[in-house]
């Protein structure tokens, strides 16, 4: 192809596209380096240099958090799988948008907390817990122990589903998913002295919940 | 006495405050009281354990997503598919239209009629419009242009290759030719025909 880019005479007629040159997967030894191994700036590099299967080393990198950060939205293991693809495919689509300012991981939470908080927008809060994700107790753990463990995590998920959207997610992206107030700012296209503030009340009104919750009951 | 706001609280409780921040907490139980409350709602929050569902999921989750992103790729735009998977129809259609340009411009040629202005003698258009005997088309950039153009390249190739040009690239390519270069790309095209063998009806060189 670079042959027949350079034959294209100066002043001549130019076709106003250019060529693209595939990036190279190379080490600075001349060695190919496996797409394992490339961090995910040049993954994306060469998405959008038409390797799909850079997108798949992608996928397999960051599907876990997605599908964690979409399971604390939808309590439902077959939703959080459908929603982690729908975010893969959106990232997909938009990955030319992607600019680099912030993380490929905090791009995919920005991406994922849109997606999550469209599915579950206007959808009434359960009365139970769903929770049908195949959990796996730790070996040795006591049976009862471990059931007391898993009613008091439904309890507080259920408090946190009862959250106001900013605030949930907010606490989801601080406690659960890992990242800083900056990283949150980023997905959520806020400021961190907002993140903070609504990190604050998120917490305040988790514990007001489940006090609530406690009082009600017999 | 002002009391921390909700985010110096925040920062109080995650002990990265600045100096002032922190120096109110130490003297303010209120403050304290409240950043000990905040540390309290996380560790009520981090009560609930991440979801672990079997490791065979994740492969299974990987390749369903790996389906998902190939189908979406061989889903292709409709500029595309009609640009690309219909380019050699089109190039024909140039051939024929640059064929019949040259019938009626070329002096001489049955049929010719002066829809091209006279043009002065030894300019480089008028030398562009003389029929030549010996052309050499192969390294000719213009024909370069054409073989781009009316190659058989399937769009999964072409991105493949890593060269792809903007929606309509090609198509302007074309349009973008001014007279003489049209005639040049007329005159390429019919000594091409004439190398290659059976040559249309109403080629002048036929
Ligand atoms: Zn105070």
């Amino acid at each position: 192809m670079s042959t027949r880019a350079a034959a294209w005479p100066a002043g001549g007629i130019q076709p106003d596209w250019t060529l693209t040159v595939l990036p190279s997967t190379q080490d600075e030894s001349g060695r190919d380096e496996p797409l394992g191994d490339l961090d995910d700036r040049r993954l994306v590099e060469l998405c959008l240099a038409g390797r799909v299967d850079a997108f798949d080393v992608v996928v397999e990198r960051h599907q876990r958090v997605v599908y964690q950060l979409c399971f604390r939205f939808v309590r439902r293991h077959e939703d959080a799988a459908d929603l982690t693809q729908e975010v893969f495919l959106r990232a997909y689509r938009g990955l030319r948008r992607f600019r680099g300012d912030a993380t490929l991981a905090t791009w995919l939470h920005r991406i994922g907390v849109n997606v999550c908080l469209n599915k579950v927008a206007g959808r009434k809060v359960p009365e139970t817990p769903l929770d049908d994700a195949p959990h796996i107790p730790a070996a040795g753990d006591d049976p009862a122990v471990s059931f007391a463990k898993a009613r008091e995590g439904a309890r507080v998920r259920a408090a946190v589903a009862r959250l106001p959207r900013k605030q949930r997610a907010t606490l989801i992206l601080r406690v659960y998913q890992d990242l800083s107030h900056r990283e949150i700012a980023l997905a959520l296209g806020t400021t961190v002295g907002a993140v903070k503030a609504n990190f604050f009340h998120a917490l305040g009104n988790l514990k007001k919940i489940l006090a609530e919750e406690a009082s009600a009951k017999p | 006495m002002t009391h921390l706001s909700p985010d110096q609280v925040v920062d109080v409780a995650e002990g990265c405050a600045d100096a002032a921040v922190a120096a109110h907490a130490a003297r303010c139980a209120s403050c304290r009281a409240k950043a000990e409350s905040l540390l309290d709602a996380v560790r009520l929050a981090e009560s609930d354990p991440p979801v672990e569902p079997s490791p065979l999921f994740w492969p299974h989750l990987a390749a369903r997503i790996g389906n998902a992103v190939r189908r979406e790729g061989a889903r292709v735009p409709f500029w595309r598919s009609w640009t690309w998977r219909l380019a050699p129809i089109g190039a024909a259609a140039v051939l024929m239209v640059a064929i019949g340009i040259g019938a009626r411009v070329w002096p001489g040629t049955p049929g010719g009629s002066p829809l091209v202005p006279a043009m002065p003698a030894g300019s480089p258009a008028q030398a562009a419009m003389e029929p030549s005997a010996d052309v050499e088309t192969a390294d000719d950039p213009s024909w370069l242009l054409v073989s781009a153009l009316s190659a058989d390249v399937s769009v999964e190739e072409a991105e493949a290759s890593g060269a792809w040009p903007p929606p309509g690239g090609a198509d302007k390519a074309l349009l973008q030719l001014d007279d003489a270069e049209r005639m040049e790309l007329a005159r390429i095209l019919r000594a091409e025909l004439r190398t290659r063998g059976p040559v249309a009806p109403q080629g002048p060189g036929a």
